[in-house]
């Protein structure tokens, strides 16, 4: 089973002075920047997913998360040499996609398949995912003749036709990388018409897209439907999907891969769960910069509150934290130094039992991966990129060993 | 310098403490209604008699003060240089306005000096326990110094202040106005005085020396193909923008060929190497593309222009990274044999760009807009590379 992670150049600054909130000011993204797999060892992912969409923007709309100069030099140097692929302590695989997210709300996904093509084989990628077109809904009832399955039939006839001609081309000029196609679909039924319809055209590896909003036991659902109709050495990539506990369940259903940003994201978006531990999650320690606080910013703005105040409310927060990890003060005065702060950035919610929780534990002491090991307690304070991306870096590591342990694969390296 | 007294005579001053500072000060007349004092005082000490206000409206909506919050950024530099500058300078006077419990007593000594300025003492109630509305003063300009050196991990760091006496809040606030109102240097200026300036300069403005630095010897330089070319506040008549032109070497330093020559852990930036590279590019580029596109004002040849000279920048990056490795890097003929490659599909003064996107571009209704940047800096580095042949048959696919 492969995971692979989808990049948003999501680095983190070595420079990076956790005291004094600094960085080496010469310090040039993403090449002095370090990416996890050179962080953590043994790398949390088996490859990297990259975006056309990231890279290049769409035509119409987005610009992309490259700047023109990083994007001309990924084109020169191709994909192995910029991710650095090599550099950790096993070499990982790349594989490509469109990113169809980004153009969900188009009529006509925004790239040709020529464009696609070259942008795999320019990059020199191991795998590239065919042009698709998300179907988002679930309703299994619904029949491809029902005039509710009208758009959904379009844009699975869409991504089966690109399909088709990306198949023909990457045939055509022998291309190095390995093609994947994408099945869309509604319903188990309408993912195995699909997956037959690949078939035929001659793809092994398929990836399974739209669903990510769905329960487990539908994605179980279509995964037993495309069962009965999956040739015995075609594998599938699950897009988008991250449930650790299904995997080895996926793989009896021919599943060989999949890729998820969850484990990363969850370090910052989630409400509670953003610090992965073995068999649960904490939540982080919340204790946003004044300044970067759009809120407290506000209330400072119209003089609601002293910025004086909400500074040292701030350092207060951060020194007492550091205090209880060193083991110098109790932990009942870091929690209400954690609350002074939090009641003037954040009147509403009241986290402090789950504070208590986090603190108690003190999960980062525990951790063995190298960002806790490095940077201890700053890993589980949420605030700020580079305290953020480390925790998502841990929760990946994290990730990999949960994922090797469901697998009953060795996890000592 | 300073004392702190506790005299009977000062408690009509300091009746809420007791405590004042006695500051040896100048009183300088200026115009016929106004008296400023100068003097120096430990910046620590300052937050015990002055405050920003800060801007806010009570509840019945009237404003009260005039300063914006700190810009902590700003701040946390100016601190970093007061802690670890080996000789720190802040040479600027803070300015404060003082209400009427601040009083002047005039030495009793004659001075022949001229008859605007005498010496004596300013007197300054202070206390610890003052909220920020009780201080007898207010910051009205230095606020982001006073803040820096109030957190500084350094025992004392005496300031100038100047200051003035008015019990008149109006008067506080169009003060502020006229000190935070003047306009910020023209950013070319900054550019043309980074190369010889030393010393502490904002982070942004440090990552800025190096190109600012290698355009310099490109415009003065004797052997630079690029000689008196590019326009700056000293060098008025030069047809390339240097803003266009610091681009280009900014792209180059982070993802190009000059990055190899940026230095780091410690070594310094190999700028003669730079410049060495930029001129072999930019002297293959004019025998190249000739006269006829070279040295004319951008409206007259996009080559000048920062649509030109900045998708010119990426193919300068594209040719030496095909044909180069680790120290070597390709000379004037290297590159020329490059630009050849495309020569025949520019269009800087006449014609029709064909693109390959469908959208024939007539070459002057190329703007120096990021979109059009790109359009023109892919079509050339692919095309640049279509003609390399087999060994770049993948990165020929791109774009
Ligand atoms: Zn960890």
């Amino acid at each position: 089973m492969k995971f692979f992670f989808p990049d948003s150049q999501d680095q983190v600054d070595p420079t990076f002075d956790f005291q004094t909130e600094e960085r080496d000011p010469f310090r040039v993204r993403q090449r002095d920047d370090l990416y996890a797999h050179e962080v953590l060892k043994p790398p949390p992912f088996n490859g990297l997913l990259v975006s056309k969409a990231i890279v290049d923007g769409t035509a119409g709309s987005s610009t992309g998360k490259y700047t023109l100069p990083q994007r001309h030099r990924l084109y020169r140097q191709g994909a192995r040499e910029f991710f650095r692929l090599d550099n950790g302590s096993a070499p990982l695989k790349i594989m490509g996609d469109c990113g169809a997210f980004s153009y969900v709300g188009e009529e006509y996904p925004p790239y040709t398949v020529e464009e696609v093509v070259s942008f795999y084989e320019g990059c020199g990628f191991d795998y590239g995912i065919s042009v698709d077109h998300v179907i988002f809904q679930y309703e299994p009832k619904v029949l491809r003749t029902d005039e509710a399955a009208k758009e959904w039939v379009r844009r699975q006839q869409i991504t089966l036709d690109l399909a088709a001609e990306f198949w023909q081309r990457c045939s055509a000029s022998d291309v190095h990388f390995t093609p994947l196609g994408v099945t869309q679909g509604w319903s188990p039924e309408s993912y195995a018409y699909a997956v037959v319809e690949l078939q035929r055209i001659g793809y092994r590896r398929i990836a399974v897209g739209g669903m990510v909003p769905l329960k487990t036991k539908e994605i179980l659902a279509c995964l037993r439907a495309i069962d009965d109709v999956r040739a015995p050495d075609t594998q599938l990539h699950l897009l988008g999907i991250s449930r650790v506990d299904e995997i080895p369940t996926f793989a009896g259903h021919g599943v060989t891969s999949f890729d998820s940003t969850s484990p990363f994201r969850q370090a910052f978006k989630d409400d509670r769960d953003n610090y992965y531990a073995l068999d649960r999650t904490y939540v982080a320690l919340r204790v946003p910069q004044v300044d970067g606080n759009a809120k407290l910013k506000a209330r400072i703005r119209s003089g609601e509150i002293s910025q004086g105040q909400a500074m040292q409310l701030e350092r207060a927060a951060l020194a007492r934290l550091r205090e209880f990890d060193r083991g110098e003060i109790a932990l009942d005065a870091a929690l209400e130094a954690l609350d002074a702060y939090s009641a003037v950035w954040d009147g509403k919610a009241n986290r402090s039992s789950q504070y208590r929780d986090t603190l108690e534990n003190r999960p980062w002491q525990a951790c063995d991966c190298s960002i806790c090991k490095k940077v201890g307690i700053e890993t589980i304070i949420f605030r700020g990129a580079e305290r953020n991306k480390r925790r998502g870096f841990h929760n990946l590591h994290v990730f990999g060993q949960r994922l090797r342990r469901q697998l009953g694969d060795d996890d000592r390296d | 310098m300073t004392t702190v007294t506790k005299q009977g005579d000062e408690s009509a001053v300091a009746a809420s403490s007791g405590k004042v500072l006695h500051l040896p000060a100048l009183e300088i007349r200026q115009g016929p209604n106004r008296r400023l004092y100068t003097f120096a005082v430990d910046g620590k000490q300052v937050p015990s008699f002055a405050a920003v206000s800060r801007v806010r409206r009570d509840s019945q909506q009237q404003l009260h003060g005039y300063q914006r919050p700190e810009v902590l950024a700003h701040v946390a530099a100016i601190r970093r240089y007061v802690e670890s500058d080996d000789r720190p300078l802040l040479p600027n006077a803070i300015v404060v306005a003082f209400d009427d419990r601040v009083r002047f007593l005039p030495a009793d000594t004659a001075s022949d000096g001229p008859g605007y300025v005498r010496m004596g003492t300013l007197v300054v109630p202070v206390s610890e326990d003052w909220e920020d509305a009780d201080k007898p003063g207010f910051i009205v300009d230095g606020q982001q110094r006073c803040a820096a050196i109030r957190d500084a991990e350094v025992p004392a760091f005496p300031i100038c202040v100047t200051a003035f006496i008015t019990a008149d809040q109006a008067d506080h606030r169009s003060q502020f106005i006229l000190v935070n109102s003047t306009k910020p240097l023209p950013k070319g200026l900054i550019h043309e005085l980074l190369p010889a300036a030393s010393g502490p300069l904002p982070n942004q403005l440090r990552v800025r020396q190096l190109p600012a630095t290698v355009l310099e010897r490109l415009n003065f330089e004797e052997r630079s193909p690029l000689r008196h070319m590019i326009q700056t506040p000293t060098n008025p008549a030069g047809v390339i923008k240097d803003n266009s032109m610091l681009r280009m070497l900014e792209n180059s330093i982070s993802n190009g060929v000059l990055y190899r020559f940026r230095g780091s852990d410690g070594t310094l930036p190999n700028i003669g190497l730079m410049v060495t590279v930029l001129s072999d590019f930019w002297t293959a580029v004019r025998e190249v593309f000739g006269e006829n596109a070279w040295g004319k004002p951008p409206r007259k040849s996009r080559l000048m222009h920062g649509a030109g000279i900045i998708s010119m920048g990426y193919l300068m990056d594209a040719i030496a990274d095909t044909n180069s490795s680790g120290e070597e890097f390709p000379d004037v003929q290297g590159f020329a044999a490059g630009l050849k490659t495309v020569k025949d599909y520019c269009r800087w003064t006449e014609g029709t760009w064909d693109l390959g996107d469908g959208i024939p571009r007539r070459w002057n209704d190329v703007q120096n807009t990021p979109r059009d940047i790109q359009r023109i800096t892919d079509f050339l580095v692919s095309t640049y590379y279509a003609k390399q042949g087999k060994r770049h048959e993948r990165s020929s696919r791109l774009f």
